[in-house]
C-alpha cells in the first residue's frame, strides 16, 4: 500500500492522483465534516430553525391581531348602527314630545289671551259705565247750572229731574 | 508563426504537478494543492463559525452569505431531491458544497491560480467518500440484500432482459457513479485552468512582442471573460457535485427503482 502511494506521489503522469494530495484533502475534509457536524453548523441550524419559528409565531400573531381587529370592527360597527337607530329613535321622540308640548302651550296661550281679553273688556266695560255714571251727574249739574244762568233764577231742582232724565236718555240713545 | 513561437506555454506536468513545500518525497508530501484543499477547510470552517457567532435577527455580511448558501442547499437540493428526511445530511451536504466552490474558486484568486479540483487526488476521495455513504445508508435504510437488490434489478423489466441490465446496474451503481462524479470536477475545472493558462500566456506573448501589442486586447479580453466565467462555473461544478450526491443518498434513503 505504501509502495502504491509512494509511486503515485513520484508519478509525473499530471491525470493521476498524488499521494500528499490524496492523504491531505481526505484529512482536511473530514476534519471540516467533524468540526461542522459538531461545533460550526449547530449554532447556525438553530439559528434558522430559531428565526423560522419565530416568522411563523409573528404571522400567526398578526394573524390572529387581524382576526382581532375584524371582529372589534364588526362590533363598533353594529354599536354604530345601533347608536344611529337610537339616535332617530331618540330625535323622533323628541320632535314629537315637542310638538305635543308646542300644541298645548299655544292651546294654553289661546285660552290666556281670550280670558285676558275678556277681562279687560269687562273691566273697559265697567270703566265706561262709571264713566258714563260720573258724566250724567256731570253733566246734570252743568246743565242745572246752565239753566240757572239762563233764566237768571232760582229754580227748584226736584221739579226738573223727570225733565232732565229724559234729556240724558235721549243723549245717551243718540251718543250710541 | 512567429507569434505562436514566442508563446511560452508551460509544460502540462509543470501546471499541475507542484513541488512540495516540505515533506517532498514522503507520502505526505504537501505542495500547493494540498495547501489549497487545508485552506479551503479553514475558510469553510471560519465562514460558518463566523456566521453561527453573529446570530443576527437580519443576517449581514458573512452571516448572509452562509444563510444564502445553507438556505439554497435546503430548499434546492434537500428538500426538493431527499424530502424532509434528508435534513439530517444537511451538513454534510452544506460542508462539501463549500469545500468544493471554496477550492473551485481558488483558481482564480490571484497568487494561488490552482484550484484543487483540478487533481484526481481531491476529487478522488469526494467521490469515493458519497460513494461509501450512498452505499452505507442504503445497507442500513433497506438491509444489505434488500439494497443490492433494489439497485440492481430494475422494478418492472422482463426477465431476459434482467441479464443485460443487471451487470449494467451494477457497472453504473457501484463503479461507474464515483469515477464519474471525480472525473466530472476534475475535467470541467482543469480544462478552465488550462483555458485561463492559455489565454495568460497568450497576452503575456503578445506583450513581449511591440509588432503584436495591437492584438493584446483580443486574448486579454478573453482572459478576463473566461475568469467571470470560471466563477461561474466553480460555483455550477459544486452545485452538481452536491445534487448528484444528494440524489445518491436519496436513492439508498428510498430504495430506487
Amino acid at each position: 500500500m505504501v509502495s502504491i502511494l509512494l509511486a503515485a506521489s513520484q508519478s509525473s503522469n499530471p491525470i493521476l492522483p498524488a499521494s500528499g494530495e490524496i492523504i491531505w484533502s481526505v484529512l482536511s475534509f473530514f476534519v471540516l465534516m467533524a468540526i461542522l457536524a459538531k461545533v460550526a453548523f449547530p449554532p447556525i441550524s438553530k439559528m434558522l430553525k430559531d428565526r423560522s419559528e419565530k416568522i411563523r409565531g409573528d404571522i400567526e400573531a398578526a394573524e390572529r391581531a387581524r382576526n382581532e381587529a375584524e371582529l372589534d370592527r364588526a362590533k363598533a360597527e353594529a354599536q354604530l348602527a345601533e347608536a344611529r337607530h337610537e339616535s332617530t329613535r331618540l330625535i323622533d321622540e323628541a320632535r314629537k314630545t315637542a310638538e305635543v308640548i308646542k300644541a298645548d302651550l299655544v292651546k294654553r296661550a289661546e285660552g290666556e289671551v281670550a280670558e285676558m281679553r275678556q277681562r279687560a273688556e269687562e273691566a273697559l266695560e265697567a270703566e265706561r259705565q262709571r264713566l258714563a255714571f260720573e258724566l250724567r251727574g256731570d253733566i246734570a249739574d252743568l246743565a242745572l247750572e246752565l239753566a240757572e244762568k239762563i233764566l237768571q233764577s232760582q229754580l227748584d231742582r226736584s221739579s226738573f229731574d223727570p225733565l232732565i232724565a229724559s234729556f240724558l236718555a235721549e243723549s245717551e240713545a243718540s251718543s250710541k | 508563426m512567429s507569434i505562436l513561437g514566442a508563446v511560452n506555454f508551460p509544460p502540462i506536468g509543470e501546471v499541475l504537478n507542484w513541488k512540495p513545500f516540505f515533506l517532498g518525497g514522503s507520502a505526505l508530501a504537501f505542495n500547493k494543492v494540498t495547501l489549497t484543499a487545508v485552506l479551503a477547510t479553514a475558510i469553510t470552517f471560519i465562514l460558518f463559525y463566523t456566521a453561527g457567532k453573529k446570530k443576527a435577527l437580519v443576517p449581514t455580511g458573512v452571516q448572509n452569505v452562509v444563510e444564502a448558501g445553507v438556505d439554497f442547499i435546503t430548499n434546492s437540493i434537500v428538500l426538493d431531491i431527499m424530502g424532509p428526511d434528508g435534513l439530517v445530511w444537511l451538513p454534510y451536504l452544506c460542508g462539501l458544497f463549500f469545500f468544493i466552490l471554496i477550492n473551485n474558486l481558488f483558481e482564480v484568486i490571484p497568487v494561488f491560480q490552482m484550484p484543487a479540483t483540478a487533481r484526481m487526488g481531491v476529487t478522488l476521495p469526494l467521490a469515493i467518500t458519497v460513494w461509501v455513504t450512498f452505499i452505507v445508508v442504503g445497507i442500513k435504510k433497506q438491509g444489505f440484500a434488500s439494497y443490492f437488490k433494489h439497485s440492481v434489478v430494475p422494478s418492472g423489466v422482463p426477465g431476459a432482459l434482467l441479464i443485460l441490465l443487471v451487470p449494467l446496474e451494477i457497472l453504473s451503481t457501484f463503479f461507474v457513479r464515483p469515477f464519474a462524479l471525480a472525473i466530472r470536477l476534475f475535467g470541467n475545472m482543469l480544462a478552465g485552468h488550462l483555458l485561463l493558462i492559455t489565454f495568460a500566456a497568450l497576452s503575456e506573448a503578445m506583450f513581449a512582442k511591440s509588432i503584436s501589442l495591437v492584438l493584446l486586447p483580443l486574448p486579454f479580453a478573453m482572459l478576463t471573460v473566461l475568469t467571470g466565467y470560471e466563477i461561474f462555473v466553480s460555483a455550477l461544478q459544486a452545485f452538481i457535485f452536491t445534487i448528484l450526491t444528494a440524489v445518491y443518498i436519496g436513492e439508498s434513503m428510498a430504495g430506487s427503482h
